[in-house]
């Protein structure tokens, strides 16, 4: 079976259930899901308003979808679905959701980690804090 | 001079002034075009990258040489260190 990628970048939220619910029935093999969703964090400070997040979004779908395409073959996965939003979010917003889906759970974790660790750092998005007057760019660690 | 488009996002966006512009250029790769537009105004010398690294893509394609050719391309886009996930 050839495994099958979902990739969307938007504003609007997403809903897990309903993600989950998408992908039921595309493999009989599949016996793991394991998802990921990334969440707007409060800063130390606690005084953030909103987390602004600017997208190149064409680019950016086309590089999650070429690293969903070569994460599929190395995992052997059946499906990834990767949903990125961007635009003005608040504390606890959902920021994006990757579910993995393989016959066993070991390569659908490892799918999971790989690619979130490519979508901080090649994948065209910028966050910016915005607290009160003040505004920073976030840099990766 | 070909025309092309050149997009600055994030920090790079804002030290400039604006997220695009379409400008006759005679550079034929990256090293040279960040030159070129440092020759046009002060703002551009943010592309130096002096303060964070600047990344750039070719036509959508991300790359790393600022040797890279820029010949026949119709969209560049200069931005810094992304932060996604």
């Amino acid at each position: 079976m050839v495994g099958k990628v979902f990739v969307s970048v938007e504003e609007k939220d997403f809903n897990v259930s309903e993600e989950l619910d998408k992908i039921k029935g595309l493999s009989s093999e599949s016996g793991a899901a394991v998802l990921f969703v990334g969440k707007v964090r409060q800063n130390k400070q606690g005084n953030l308003d909103f987390l602004k997040i600017e997208s190149f979004s064409e680019m950016a779908r086309k590089e999650i979808t070429q690293i969903c395409n070569q994460s599929l073959k190395q995992w052997k996965l059946d499906c990834i679905v990767v949903k990125h939003r961007y635009g003005k979010l608040k504390p606890d917003d959902n920021i994006v959701l990757l579910i993995t889906s393989s016959a066993h759970r070991n390569n659908a974790y490892e799918a999971s980690m790989y690619i979130m660790n490519l979508l901080k750092t090649n994948v065209p998005f910028w966050k910016k804090e915005i607290s009160g007057n003040e505004e920073i760019w976030l840099e990766n660690n | 001079m070909i025309k092309v488009k050149i997009i600055y996002f994030s920090r790079i966006r804002e030290v400039i002034g604006k997220s695009s512009e379409e400008i006759y250029i005679k550079s034929e790769i990256v090293r040279d075009l960040i030159e070129e537009l440092q020759a046009i105004s002060s703002e551009y010398e943010v592309l130096k990258g002096k303060d964070f690294k600047i990344c750039f893509a070719v036509d959508q394609k991300l790359l790393t040489d600022l040797d890279s050719s820029i010949n026949g391309a119709k969209e560049i886009a200069f931005f810094p260190p992304m932060t996604g996930g």
